[in-house]
């Protein structure tokens, strides 16, 4: 037990080490960028957010119905909500980060 | 040389000399000889000496006559959590709460540090930093996995029936390693978000609606510190689970 604290100390060490050296993050520059560029972004981004908020707007409306029909269980319902949200949100992010990478 | 906060110029100005001969030494090329040290790191170093500072001044002052006001708020911290963990991965959680627990609040500082005022800004909203607890949660649930289970943590991987094995083996490596994608990806692109659409209806309307836009960034950042832990939580119940 004592052991594997110690070995668990000394990898988490490592761990907070490696996690200071921050790499730098090449960006390359330079390349020639298409004009439809911009409005593939818009229009990708617009699609994302769109269909996110209609999946979050499901997910809410189907939460406060179930909170409705039985109040008592609002802990659970809560925990499930906030997690369905956040990974119906995290597909627009990844649009969004895509995005940001290739428009510069 | 990049803008610098005043934290990082302090930093900088003291330590550069030393971090270039380290960063040399690990075959790091330094952009900046002057500046290694970036906003991003600065940030994080504040967040973890200022939680240092509260669980030091926490600990000294622990008492169960008179509970002072950090005694009840590192309570009620460690209640919620202990729930969470209790609801969640069920028997045997306790031994996950403190690092719960530090996770959560490591990431809440991290994210609410660029609300709180000018001079400093979020660790998060850099890509580096939410990988490292990515990676981190990754390493210290498939430990755990492999302490509860034993070598039989590896049928975790492999599906219900033997004559699947070879596919569901990949698809299950991938799904873990995706979650190291995910985590990053929703924590630091939530807090880059915030701060841009902050910006843009700033540059917008310069009055009063920028503000609306802070107070939501505040939610999401509350909210992406929660999920993170939560997230965390669920993948450690899942590996040290017992049915498979």
């Amino acid at each position: 037990m004592y052991n594997t604290m110690r070995t668990m100390k000394y990898l988490f060490m490592v761990m907070a080490a490696m996690l200071l050296a921050s790499p730098a993050f090449a960006q390359a520059a330079g390349e020639a960028v298409s004009p439809w560029t911009p409005i593939g972004a818009g229009l990708g981004m617009a699609l994302a957010a769109g269909l996110c908020g209609l999946g979050q707007g499901r997910a809410t409306a189907s939460a406060a119905e179930a909170l409705a029909r039985n109040p008592g269980a609002r802990p659970g319902i809560f925990t499930f909500l906030i997690l369905g949200l956040a990974f119906i949100e995290s597909l627009a992010l990844f649009t969004f980060v895509i995005i940001f990478l290739y428009v510069k | 040389m990049p803008t610098q906060l005043y934290l990082t110029s302090v930093l900088n100005r003291l330590f550069a000399a030393p971090v270039d001969r380290v960063l040399g030494a690990l075959h790091i090329a330094v952009k900046y000889p002057q500046a290694p040290i970036n906003n991003t790191f600065t940030m994080e170093l504040l967040a973890f000496a200022l939680l240092l500072l509260y669980f030091i001044a926490v600990r000294v002052s622990l008492s169960v006559e008179k509970p002072g006001a950090l005694q009840h708020l590192a309570e009620m911290t460690h209640e919620f959590v202990s729930e969470q963990g209790e609801q969640i991965i069920g028997h045997g959680y306790e031994r996950f709460t403190s690092y719960l627990i530090v996770l959560g609040l490591f990431i809440l500082l991290a994210n609410l540090m660029g609300l709180f005022s000018p001079w400093l800004e979020s660790p998060t909203a850099n890509v580096a930093v939410p990988l490292g607890f990515a990676l981190v949660t990754f390493v210290y649930y498939h430990y755990h996995g492999v302490r509860v289970n034993g070598f039989g943590y590896i049928k975790q991987f492999l599906g219900p029936v033997w004559w699947l094995y070879w596919l569901l083996f990949p698809i299950e490596v991938i799904s873990h390693l995706a979650r190291i994608l995910s985590l990053t990806v929703r924590l630091y692109a939530n807090m880059f978000a915030g701060d841009l659409l902050t910006l843009a209806f700033f540059s917008l309307v310069p009055v009063g609606v920028p503000l609306l836009f802070l107070g939501l960034h505040l939610g999401v950042a509350v909210v992406q510190a929660y999920v993170f832990m939560l997230l965390a939580a669920i993948y450690l119940s899942l590996a040290v689970s017992h049915d498979h």
